[in-house]
C-alpha cells in the first residue's frame, strides 16, 4: 500500500477516517438519489434526439456509425482499432523531456548526462493532443444529431 | 487440564486474531493518513463502483423473476413490473442506472485524461480502466438485448446465451479488471495535485 507520510508533513495530511469517508458517503448518497429522480422523472425510454427506442445515448455514436458505414467487416475494424486507441492511449502520449545531470566521470571531470524524465502535464498544456481530444468528442455528439 | 490447554490456546487465537483484526483496520482505515485537499472530483471513481453495485443488487433481485427464453421474457418482465411487490422501481432502477453509470465513467476517464493523471506510473490504471469501460457498454448492450422493446426484436438469437454473457460472462470479467484496478491504485496511490 502507498505510504503518503513519506515526504509531506502532518499539515499536508489529513485522516482517511472520517474525511475521505465522509465525503465518499455524501456523495454515494447524492448518486442514490439521483437515481431516485431519475427513475420518477424520466419516461422509458429516454429519448432527446431522432433514435430507435432501445438505443441509449452513449451508444448513439456507434449506432449512427454503423449505419454510415455499410460494410459490417469494416465497421468492426473500425470500433476495434478505436478500442485499441483508446486503450494504448497512455503509451501513445508519453510526455518525455531531456534533463541534463552533471555527474562525474572516473577522472574526477564533470560531464554532461541526458537523462529523459516523464512529466505529467495537464492536457490543455499541450495544444496537438488537446485539440484531437476535443475534435474526437465534437465529433462523437455531431455524430449523435446526423440525419440518416 | 486438556479442556483448560485447549482453552487457552484457543484465548490465544483469538487474541491474534484480534490483534490482525484491529491491526488491518488501523491500517487501511482508522489510522490511514492520505494527502490533503483531495479533489469531490476525486469520488467519480467511487460513485461508479456505487452505482455498479447499485446495478448487481436489482439485477440479482430480477433474477429470480426473469425467464431468459422467447416465451417466458415478455411476461415475465411484465410480472415483475405490475405484480412483485416494489419491482417496477428496481426493475426501472436496473434500466435507468447504467445511463448514470456510464455518465459517472465517462466523467472519471475525462477528468484522468485530460489533467494527465495517466501517465507514469499510473498507465496501467488508464487501461484497466479503459477496458471497464469497454465492458460497462457490452453489458449494457447485452442488458438491452433482454429488456421489453428488444425480446422480440432479437428473437432469432438465443436469448439463454446473451443472458448468461449478461448476469455471468461480462461481471466476471469485469470484477476480474475491477480487481486489478483496485489493487494498483492502492499500490501507486492516487495522483496529487499539479
Amino acid at each position: 500500500m502507498k505510504d503518503y507520510t513519506k515526504d509531506r508533513g502532518p499539515e499536508r495530511l489529513e485522516p482517511f477516517f472520517p474525511n475521505e469517508m465522509f465525503r465518499h458517503t455524501i456523495v454515494s448518497c447524492f448518486l442514490v438519489v439521483l437515481e431516485l429522480i431519475a427513475v420518477s422523472i424520466f419516461p422509458l425510454p429516454f429519448k432527446v434526439v431522432n433514435k430507435p427506442d432501445n438505443i441509449s445515448w452513449f451508444l448513439l455514436p456507434l449506432y449512427k456509425l454503423s449505419k454510415l458505414v455499410h460494410n459490417e467487416l469494416l465497421f468492426i475494424l473500425i470500433l476495434a482499432s478505436c478500442a485499441l486507441l483508446f486503450i494504448s492511449w497512455p503509451f501513445l502520449v508519453r510526455d518525455k523531456k531531456n534533463k541534463m545531470l552533471p555527474i562525474k566521470n572516473a577522472k574526477g571531470a564533470d560531464s554532461c548526462h541526458i537523462l529523459q524524465i516523464s512529466e505529467r502535464r495537464n492536457l490543455w498544456q499541450r495544444p496537438i493532443l488537446f485539440a484531437v481530444v476535443i475534435l474526437t468528442i465534437s465529433s462523437m455528439i455531431q455524430l449523435c444529431f446526423i440525419k440518416l | 487440564m486438556n479442556n483448560k490447554h485447549t482453552g487457552l490456546i484457543n484465548n490465544e487465537n483469538e487474541n491474534e486474531n484480534k490483534s490482525f483484526l484491529r491491526t488491518l483496520i488501523e491500517n487501511n482505515v482508522t489510522r490511514r493518513l492520505i494527502p490533503k485537499g483531495l479533489s469531490w472530483f476525486g469520488c467519480m471513481g467511487g460513485l461508479s463502483l456505487v452505482a455498479f453495485l447499485i446495478q448487481v443488487s436489482t439485477g440479482i433481485f430480477l433474477m429470480f423473476h426473469f425467464v431468459p427464453n422467447e416465451r417466458g421474457a415478455l411476461d415475465s418482465i411484465h410480472n415483475v413490473t405490475h405484480n412483485v411487490p416494489y419491482g417496477w422501481l428496481l426493475q426501472r432502477l436496473h434500466a435507468i442506472g447504467p445511463n448514470i453509470m456510464v455518465g459517472m465513467v465517462i466523467s472519471h476517464m475525462l477528468r484522468i485524461l485530460f489533467k494527465g493523471i495517466y501517465k507514469h506510473p499510473r498507465e496501467l490504471h488508464w487501461v484497466s480502466g479503459a477496458c471497464l469501460l469497454i465492458l460497462t457498454l457490452l453489458i449494457y448492450y447485452t442488458g438491452s438485448m433482454l429488456s421489453v422493446g428488444n425480446v422480440k426484436a432479437h428473437s432469432g438469437i438465443h436469448l439463454t446465451y446473451i443472458y448468461a454473457i449478461h448476469v455471468a460472462g461480462i461481471p466476471l470479467i469485469m470484477g476480474l479488471f475491477m480487481g486489478m484496478h483496485f489493487f494498483m491504485v492502492r499500490t501507486t496511490g492516487i495522483c496529487e495535485q499539479l
